[in-house]
């Protein structure tokens, strides 16, 4: 790799005030600018972060606090990920600053209609699990079973309970299919976009109906939480995870163009 | 409700997040899919986005260009003869019969011309057959290790030979084997005669109503037997559309902008509100939600 890179941490308006703080490793930031957006980013030496956990842990956070400090003080951000690194190019003999500069002003109409776009947005994100256990308690299949398994010999107790966890799942996941519409729209309602996920850590023994990051006008996310508070006070079983408010992170992919977007679809 | 930043509760979301998510670029790679610029170490969550479209099969209303990459990068370890084009690929296993009884997982790809069962890494072909020599395909439900019902498949192959498999959505793998191939579908066979495959499945698009307004939504819609319509995109975890027959108060077509060539989109009355969907096949889906008893009689037909 050439001597020296440049580890960028977000995109900016280009009007933006500087970075304040420092990036991973108390590294000096700085900008590398185009006309229209510029690259928040510190003078890099080396190649990719690597190492144990807990230093990856610790470096990702100071990316992050980088991320919300832009967030905080520019108009809108482009959080970029962890371990993006440019580097100049031998063959063309560019420097890093030169490529990621050529790189601006190339996507510059894009980022900066991204910006734009997510200009005064969060992120926020919304698990809403059922557990297998509490929720399908009133279930006549579930209620016939449990009274079952009281009066039998602990061998066939083992068996029933097997199959009574089976139930309890199948019964959840069912009623996950029916809830995960009339969520999805209530919450779709308040939000900008919505995201789904794959979920990375599933207790045992809960069902997921829903598991959204959603882009929410940063004026208007207690509306958000007043539809959850309302759904947490309909299905008092259902457990809700609420989290953020963060930078817009999902929600700056650019639109590989598979899905087509309209404003209302009336003509 | 008040959402939370604490640390604690929200640090390994946020590692994911950041690990997973953002503008990512790398300026050896700048790509291009359907003319708008992807960057770099992007390539690999787009891809993932990209192959769950293709497990959908929706890959055909795809450009050329967008087709053409997809392929390329498919079919990196997967020689492709001349003129064969990849249809669905999705994770799958293969039952290996000989030496060792195993199911070996891996992914299967459905050609235009042939049914193949690959493994990524370390390469190897685990099986694959002409879609030529198949000349039946049936879909069977056994119990896995864990006691789960699993769907699989049965092709038969004009050797007499059987070969097993699963996959994560072998029904939908069927039905586009069976399409490719011209197979009917099993004449009769008891254990499908309550669960028989959908009315009606298609590509499909769903106005979803967000706090600025309706985004147009691609995906794929589902009209059973019972008269129950799903529609799910590829990108969320469940149907985000569920019409349970006696939900469905009418029917009509009607002029509105929408992403297809044509001109009108499917209006749906339901008991939660109206529910807009546009197709190119948009005569079918009205003829089959119409041939269900329980609303032909309050069918609106819209002009």
């Amino acid at each position: 790799m050439t001597a020296q890179t440049l580890y960028v941490y977000a995109i900016v308006p280009a009007d933006s005030p500087a970075p304040t703080g420092t990036g991973i490793d108390g590294a000096p930031l700085h900008t590398v600018n185009s006309a229209q957006v510029s690259a928040v980013v510190h003078t890099h030496h080396s190649g990719p972060y690597e190492g144990p956990d807990e230093d990856v842990k610790r470096w990702v956070l100071e990316h992050s606090d980088v991320i919300e400090d832009c967030w905080s003080h520019a108009s809108s951000v482009l959080p970029v990920s962890f371990n993006v690194i440019a580097r100049g190019s031998d063959d063309a003999g560019a420097t890093a600053a030169d490529q990621l500069k050529s790189w601006l002003d190339d996507a510059g109409d894009d980022l900066s209609q991204r910006l734009a776009d997510l200009a005064g947005t969060s992120e926020l994100r919304v698990e809403i699990t059922l557990s297998t256990e509490e929720f399908p308690q009133h279930d006549p299949t579930v209620t016939q079973l449990t009274a079952d398994l009281e009066e039998k010999p602990p061998g066939v107790r083992r068996l029933l309970e097997k199959r009574l966890q089976k139930v309890q799942k199948q019964v959840t996941d069912a009623a996950a299919d029916q809830l995960y519409p009339e969520y999805r729209a209530r919450l779709a309602a308040q939000c900008l976009q919505l995201q789904d996920y794959a979920s990375a850590h599933r207790p045992a023994g809960t069902v997921s109906v829903l598991s959204a990051a959603c882009l929410v006008d940063s004026a208007h996310i207690s509306r958000l939480g007043a539809e959850l508070t309302s759904i947490q006070e309909e299905t008092p079983s259902a457990h809700i995870r609420f989290l953020g408010p963060w930078p817009p992170y999902s929600f700056v992919d650019i639109d590989a163009g598979v899905t087509s977007e309209s404003r209302d679809g009336a003509a | 409700m008040q959402p939370t930043r604490d640390p604690g509760a929200t640090l390994p979301d946020l590692l994911e997040v950041l690990l997973n998510k953002g503008v990512h670029l790398n300026l050896d790679l700048i790509i291009s899919v359907a003319d708008v610029p992807l960057i770099g170490v992007n390539l690999r969550a787009t891809i993932a986005g990209i192959e769950t479209m293709i497990e959908y099969g929706m890959m055909r209303q795809w450009d050329e260009q967008t087709r053409a990459w997809v392929q390329r990068s498919l079919t990196r370890e997967l020689p492709m003869a001349q003129g064969e084009e990849v249809v669905a690929a999705m994770a799958a296993s293969y039952y290996q019969d000989d030496f060792y009884r195993t199911w070996r997982p891996g992914r299967a790809y459905l050609t235009t011309k042939r049914l193949i069962l690959h493994r990524r890494d370390p390469a190897e072909t685990l099986w694959q057959a002409d879609l030529d020599s198949i000349t039946a395909a049936e879909q069977y439900t056994e119990s896995s290790v864990g006691g789960a019902d699993r769907a699989r498949l049965k092709i038969t192959l004009q050797d007499g030979s059987e070969t097993r498999i699963s996959a994560l959505d072998a029904e939908h793998l069927l039905s586009l084997i069976r399409k490719q191939r011209d197979l009917p579908a099993p004449s009769s066979s008891p254990s499908d005669a309550g669960q028989a495959g959908p009315k009606i499945s298609g590509s499909m698009w769903y106005l979803e109503t967000f706090a600025q307004g309706g985004t147009w939504r691609g995906g794929r819609a589902t009209l059973t037997q019972d008269g129950l319509l799903t529609w799910k995109s590829p990108m969320d975890n469940r149907a985000s559309l569920r019409i349970e027959p006696d939900q469905l108060t009418s029917i009509s077509a009607e002029e509105r902008s929408n992403p297809t060539n044509h001109s009108k989109v499917l209006l749906l009355e339901t008991t939660s509100g109206t529910v807009q969907l546009a197709s190119p096949d948009l005569s079918h889906w009205v003829e089959a939600l119409e041939d269900h008893p329980s609303t032909a009689k309050e069918v609106s037909r819209g002009t």
